[in-house]
Protein backbone atom coordinates (compact mmCIF):
# COMPACT_ATOMS: atom_id res chain seq x y z
CA UNK A 1 0.00 0.00 0.00
CA UNK A 2 2.32 2.63 1.06
CA UNK A 3 5.03 2.67 -1.91
CA UNK A 4 1.80 3.33 -4.51
CA UNK A 5 0.89 6.38 -1.93
CA UNK A 6 4.35 7.75 -2.29
CA UNK A 7 4.34 7.57 -6.10
CA UNK A 8 1.34 8.93 -6.16
CA UNK A 9 2.35 11.81 -4.31
CA UNK A 10 5.82 12.01 -6.65
CA UNK A 11 3.79 12.13 -9.95
CA UNK A 12 1.24 14.54 -8.50
CA UNK A 13 4.46 16.66 -7.42
CA UNK A 14 6.17 16.34 -10.72
CA UNK A 15 2.39 17.22 -12.50
CA UNK A 16 2.54 20.75 -10.40
CA UNK A 17 6.63 21.30 -10.87
CA UNK A 18 7.63 20.22 -14.76
CA UNK A 19 5.49 22.69 -15.90
CA UNK A 20 7.97 25.18 -14.00
CA UNK A 21 11.03 23.40 -15.05
CA UNK A 22 10.36 23.93 -18.68
CA UNK A 23 9.44 27.72 -18.07
CA UNK A 24 12.91 27.80 -16.52
CA UNK A 25 14.41 26.03 -19.09
CA UNK A 26 13.17 28.27 -21.73
CA UNK A 27 14.76 31.15 -19.54
CA UNK A 28 17.67 31.60 -21.58
CA UNK A 29 16.35 31.67 -24.65
CA UNK A 30 14.08 29.83 -26.85
CA UNK A 31 14.43 25.64 -27.41
CA UNK A 32 12.90 23.74 -29.67
CA UNK A 33 10.43 20.99 -28.85
CA UNK A 34 12.90 18.37 -28.86
CA UNK A 35 15.57 19.69 -27.30
CA UNK A 36 13.58 20.69 -24.31
CA UNK A 37 12.10 17.02 -23.48
CA UNK A 38 15.63 15.58 -23.88
CA UNK A 39 16.66 18.13 -21.33
CA UNK A 40 14.43 17.51 -19.12
CA UNK A 41 14.21 13.98 -19.15
CA UNK A 42 18.09 14.00 -18.97
CA UNK A 43 17.20 15.35 -15.41
CA UNK A 44 16.96 12.39 -13.06
CA UNK A 45 13.65 11.38 -11.53
CA UNK A 46 11.62 14.62 -12.92
CA UNK A 47 10.15 12.94 -16.56
CA UNK A 48 8.76 9.05 -16.29
CA UNK A 49 7.98 9.22 -20.32
CA UNK A 50 9.03 12.00 -22.81
CA UNK A 51 5.84 11.81 -24.53
CA UNK A 52 4.32 13.41 -21.48
CA UNK A 53 5.95 16.90 -22.18
CA UNK A 54 3.85 17.90 -25.72
CA UNK A 55 0.61 18.33 -23.84
CA UNK A 56 2.24 20.32 -21.13
CA UNK A 57 3.79 22.55 -24.12
CA UNK A 58 0.38 22.82 -25.47
CA UNK A 59 -1.05 23.87 -21.92
CA UNK A 60 1.39 26.60 -21.81
CA UNK A 61 0.53 27.60 -24.63
CA UNK A 62 -2.96 27.90 -24.59
CA UNK A 63 -2.39 29.90 -20.92
CA UNK A 64 -0.04 31.87 -23.09
CA UNK A 65 3.00 31.25 -20.60
CA UNK A 66 4.80 30.72 -24.24
CA UNK A 67 4.79 31.21 -27.35
CA UNK A 68 5.49 28.92 -30.67
CA UNK A 69 6.73 29.42 -34.11
CA UNK A 70 8.40 27.77 -36.94
CA UNK A 71 12.36 27.81 -37.50
CA UNK A 72 14.27 26.49 -39.98
CA UNK A 73 16.73 23.68 -39.85
CA UNK A 74 19.91 23.12 -41.16
CA UNK A 75 19.23 19.63 -41.12
CA UNK A 76 15.45 18.03 -41.48
CA UNK A 77 12.28 19.73 -41.66
CA UNK A 78 11.51 23.32 -39.84
CA UNK A 79 11.24 22.95 -35.81
CA UNK A 80 8.46 24.42 -33.87
CA UNK A 81 10.38 26.47 -31.09
CA UNK A 82 8.81 27.43 -27.78
CA UNK A 83 9.70 30.93 -26.23
CA UNK A 84 8.69 32.47 -22.91
CA UNK A 85 6.41 35.17 -23.01
CA UNK A 86 6.35 38.36 -19.92
CA UNK A 87 3.45 36.01 -18.43
CA UNK A 88 6.05 33.11 -18.44
CA UNK A 89 8.72 35.17 -16.99
CA UNK A 90 6.32 36.75 -14.30
CA UNK A 91 4.92 33.04 -13.51
CA UNK A 92 8.30 31.55 -13.50
CA UNK A 93 9.38 34.48 -10.69
CA UNK A 94 6.48 33.86 -8.52
CA UNK A 95 6.83 30.30 -8.69
CA UNK A 96 10.66 30.42 -7.76
CA UNK A 97 10.13 32.30 -4.71
CA UNK A 98 7.20 30.10 -3.67
CA UNK A 99 8.83 27.14 -4.48
CA UNK A 100 11.99 27.88 -2.25
CA UNK A 101 9.91 28.58 0.67
CA UNK A 102 8.10 25.60 0.33
CA UNK A 103 10.96 23.11 -0.09
CA UNK A 104 12.47 25.17 2.84
CA UNK A 105 9.95 24.06 5.04
CA UNK A 106 9.27 20.76 4.30
CA UNK A 107 13.41 20.53 4.49
CA UNK A 108 13.37 21.79 8.07
CA UNK A 109 10.10 19.90 8.99
CA UNK A 110 11.94 15.93 7.72
CA UNK A 111 14.84 16.89 9.09
CA UNK A 112 13.20 17.86 12.76
CA UNK A 113 11.54 14.69 12.36
CA UNK A 114 14.74 12.50 11.93
CA UNK A 115 16.41 13.78 15.42
CA UNK B 1 18.44 4.22 -43.26
CA UNK B 2 14.83 3.20 -42.13
CA UNK B 3 13.67 -0.22 -43.06
CA UNK B 4 10.19 -1.30 -43.37
CA UNK B 5 10.17 -2.76 -40.52
CA UNK B 6 10.87 0.30 -38.24
CA UNK B 7 8.85 2.48 -40.23
CA UNK B 8 6.29 -0.03 -39.01
CA UNK B 9 7.18 0.56 -35.96
CA UNK B 10 6.14 3.92 -35.83
CA UNK B 11 3.60 3.86 -38.07
CA UNK B 12 2.19 1.34 -35.04
CA UNK B 13 3.24 3.11 -32.11
CA UNK B 14 1.73 6.52 -33.92
CA UNK B 15 -1.84 4.59 -34.76
CA UNK B 16 -2.09 3.64 -31.50
CA UNK B 17 -1.39 7.15 -29.79
CA UNK B 18 -3.97 8.24 -32.62
CA UNK B 19 -6.50 5.90 -31.34
CA UNK B 20 -5.87 6.47 -27.58
CA UNK B 21 -6.56 10.14 -27.95
CA UNK B 22 -10.07 9.32 -29.93
CA UNK B 23 -11.89 11.47 -27.49
CA UNK B 24 -9.48 15.02 -28.08
CA UNK B 25 -10.74 17.14 -30.23
CA UNK B 26 -9.76 16.84 -34.06
CA UNK B 27 -7.40 19.43 -34.28
CA UNK B 28 -5.72 18.70 -30.81
CA UNK B 29 -5.02 14.97 -31.56
CA UNK B 30 -3.37 15.80 -34.93
CA UNK B 31 -0.83 18.51 -33.16
CA UNK B 32 -0.59 16.21 -30.98
CA UNK B 33 0.16 13.12 -33.32
CA UNK B 34 2.28 15.80 -35.22
CA UNK B 35 4.54 16.66 -32.25
CA UNK B 36 4.89 13.31 -31.59
CA UNK B 37 6.29 12.31 -34.88
CA UNK B 38 8.20 15.08 -35.09
CA UNK B 39 9.87 13.77 -32.12
CA UNK B 40 10.77 10.72 -33.18
CA UNK B 41 12.09 11.77 -36.30
CA UNK B 42 14.54 14.21 -34.62
CA UNK B 43 15.64 11.61 -32.43
CA UNK B 44 16.58 9.13 -34.81
CA UNK B 45 18.05 12.11 -36.48
CA UNK B 46 20.02 13.17 -33.65
CA UNK B 47 20.64 9.31 -32.75
CA UNK B 48 22.05 8.89 -36.40
CA UNK B 49 20.47 5.45 -36.02
CA UNK B 50 17.61 4.44 -37.41
CA UNK B 51 18.40 0.31 -36.41
CA UNK B 52 15.57 -1.38 -34.60
CA UNK B 53 16.97 -1.05 -31.18
CA UNK B 54 16.93 2.59 -31.79
CA UNK B 55 13.52 3.00 -32.71
CA UNK B 56 12.72 1.02 -29.87
CA UNK B 57 14.81 2.87 -27.68
CA UNK B 58 13.01 5.90 -28.76
CA UNK B 59 9.42 4.99 -28.34
CA UNK B 60 10.23 3.47 -25.05
CA UNK B 61 11.66 6.51 -23.77
CA UNK B 62 8.24 8.54 -25.48
CA UNK B 63 6.58 6.20 -22.86
CA UNK B 64 3.11 4.42 -23.33
CA UNK B 65 0.77 6.60 -26.09
CA UNK B 66 -2.24 6.02 -23.67
CA UNK B 67 0.17 7.97 -20.48
CA UNK B 68 0.44 10.74 -23.44
CA UNK B 69 -2.46 11.09 -24.14
CA UNK B 70 -3.84 11.09 -20.38
CA UNK B 71 -1.26 14.24 -19.66
CA UNK B 72 -3.58 16.14 -22.62
CA UNK B 73 -6.91 15.07 -21.21
CA UNK B 74 -7.65 12.10 -19.31
CA UNK B 75 -10.02 9.83 -21.43
CA UNK B 76 -13.76 10.06 -20.20
CA UNK B 77 -14.09 6.98 -17.83
CA UNK B 78 -16.84 4.79 -20.16
CA UNK B 79 -19.76 4.24 -18.00
CA UNK B 80 -18.67 1.34 -16.07
CA UNK B 81 -21.39 1.66 -14.09
CA UNK B 82 -22.15 -0.95 -11.40
CA UNK B 83 -24.87 -3.38 -11.09
CA UNK B 84 -25.23 -1.56 -7.75
CA UNK B 85 -25.95 1.84 -9.35
CA UNK B 86 -28.53 0.99 -11.64
CA UNK B 87 -29.98 -1.15 -9.25
CA UNK B 88 -30.40 1.56 -7.05
CA UNK B 89 -32.10 3.51 -9.96
CA UNK B 90 -34.26 1.30 -10.90
CA UNK B 91 -35.03 0.91 -7.20
CA UNK B 92 -35.87 4.29 -6.41
CA UNK B 93 -38.63 4.82 -8.66
CA UNK B 94 -40.43 1.88 -7.49
CA UNK B 95 -42.74 3.33 -4.78
CA UNK B 96 -42.38 2.22 -0.80
CA UNK B 97 -40.15 -0.67 -0.50
CA UNK B 98 -38.28 0.45 -4.28
CA UNK B 99 -37.72 3.79 -2.08
CA UNK B 100 -35.79 2.39 0.82
CA UNK B 101 -34.09 -0.08 -1.37
CA UNK B 102 -32.80 2.42 -3.11
CA UNK B 103 -31.48 4.84 -0.48
CA UNK B 104 -29.85 2.27 1.03
CA UNK B 105 -27.73 1.19 -1.95
CA UNK B 106 -27.34 4.55 -2.83
CA UNK B 107 -25.77 4.99 0.39
CA UNK B 108 -23.65 1.42 -0.25
CA UNK B 109 -22.56 2.46 -3.60
CA UNK B 110 -18.88 4.09 -4.31
CA UNK B 111 -19.91 5.97 -7.43
CA UNK B 112 -21.39 8.87 -6.24
CA UNK B 113 -19.63 11.49 -3.90
CA UNK B 114 -20.94 12.43 -0.25
CA UNK B 115 -22.86 15.62 -1.40
CA UNK B 116 -24.39 13.69 -4.70
CA UNK B 117 -26.04 10.51 -2.28
CA UNK B 118 -27.31 14.04 0.22
CA UNK B 119 -28.89 15.56 -2.61
CA UNK B 120 -30.12 13.26 -4.11
CA UNK B 121 -31.74 10.90 -0.93
CA UNK B 122 -32.97 14.96 -0.07
CA UNK B 123 -34.94 14.81 -3.53
CA UNK B 124 -36.17 11.44 -3.05
CA UNK B 125 -37.73 12.35 0.93
CA UNK B 126 -38.86 15.52 -0.22
CA UNK B 127 -40.87 14.22 -3.51
CA UNK B 128 -42.24 10.65 -1.10
CA UNK B 129 -42.75 13.44 2.10
CA UNK B 130 -44.13 16.83 0.27
CA UNK B 131 -47.30 15.21 -0.99
CA UNK B 132 -47.67 13.00 2.21
CA UNK B 133 -47.74 16.56 4.35
CA UNK B 134 -49.72 18.85 2.00
CA UNK B 135 -52.29 15.67 2.23
CA UNK B 136 -51.93 15.50 6.01
CA UNK B 137 -52.27 19.92 6.01
CA UNK B 138 -55.53 19.90 4.06
CA UNK B 139 -57.27 16.81 6.03
CA UNK B 140 -56.38 19.08 9.08
CA UNK B 141 -58.44 21.68 7.10
CA UNK B 142 -61.27 19.33 6.31
CA UNK B 143 -60.60 18.20 10.05
CA UNK B 144 -63.20 21.34 10.74
CA UNK B 145 -66.09 19.92 9.28
CA UNK B 146 -68.49 17.83 11.30
CA UNK B 147 -67.37 14.59 9.89
CA UNK B 148 -64.13 12.86 10.00
CA UNK B 149 -61.98 12.13 7.25
CA UNK B 150 -62.46 8.86 6.14
CA UNK B 151 -66.34 8.58 6.53
CA UNK B 152 -66.50 11.64 4.47
CA UNK B 153 -65.41 10.52 0.98
CA UNK B 154 -66.98 7.37 1.51
CA UNK B 155 -70.60 7.36 0.87
CA UNK B 156 -71.37 10.01 -1.19
CA UNK B 157 -71.67 8.60 -4.62
CA UNK B 158 -72.56 10.83 -7.07
CA UNK B 159 -72.29 14.17 -5.64
CA UNK B 160 -69.25 16.39 -6.78
CA UNK B 161 -67.12 15.08 -4.13
CA UNK B 162 -66.77 11.94 -5.04
CA UNK B 163 -64.95 13.28 -8.64
CA UNK B 164 -63.15 15.12 -6.35
CA UNK B 165 -61.55 12.71 -4.29
CA UNK B 166 -61.23 10.30 -7.31
CA UNK B 167 -58.86 13.04 -8.96
CA UNK B 168 -57.37 13.42 -5.42
CA UNK B 169 -56.64 9.93 -5.87
CA UNK B 170 -55.30 10.01 -9.25
CA UNK B 171 -52.83 12.87 -8.19
CA UNK B 172 -52.06 10.91 -5.23
CA UNK B 173 -50.77 7.80 -7.13
CA UNK B 174 -48.65 10.21 -9.85
CA UNK B 175 -47.13 11.37 -7.06
CA UNK B 176 -46.75 8.40 -5.65
CA UNK B 177 -45.08 6.55 -8.93
CA UNK B 178 -43.57 9.82 -9.95
CA UNK B 179 -41.96 10.34 -6.55
CA UNK B 180 -38.75 8.36 -7.00
CA UNK B 181 -38.02 9.89 -10.95
CA UNK B 182 -36.20 13.24 -9.64
CA UNK B 183 -34.03 11.53 -7.38
CA UNK B 184 -33.42 8.50 -9.78
CA UNK B 185 -32.70 11.49 -12.50
CA UNK B 186 -30.64 13.44 -10.61
CA UNK B 187 -28.15 10.55 -9.42
CA UNK B 188 -28.14 8.74 -13.04
CA UNK B 189 -27.14 12.51 -14.70
CA UNK B 190 -23.87 12.63 -11.44
CA UNK B 191 -23.30 9.37 -12.63
CA UNK B 192 -22.74 10.24 -16.28
CA UNK B 193 -20.56 13.53 -15.21
CA UNK B 194 -18.92 12.17 -12.46
CA UNK B 195 -18.16 8.44 -13.10
CA UNK B 196 -16.74 6.42 -9.97
CA UNK B 197 -13.34 7.49 -9.78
Amino acid sequence: MEPAQTRNVMSQLRRGTVEYCVLALLRDGERYGFELVRDLSAVDGLVTSEGTIYPLLTRLRKDELVTTFWRESESGPPRRYYRLTDAGNAALDDFTKDWARFRDSVDAILSKGRR
Amino acid sequence: MITMDTDRLVDDYLRRLESAAAHLQRSRRAELVSEIREHIEAALREEDAAGEAAVRNVLERLGPPEEIVDAAEPPPTPARTGKLEIAALIALVVPFIGWLFGIVLVLVSQAWSRRDKAVGIALALAAVLLPFLTLAAGSEHAGSSPLPVGEQRAPLPEAGGGDRTSIVEVMLFAVIFLAGLPSALYLGWRLRRHPAA
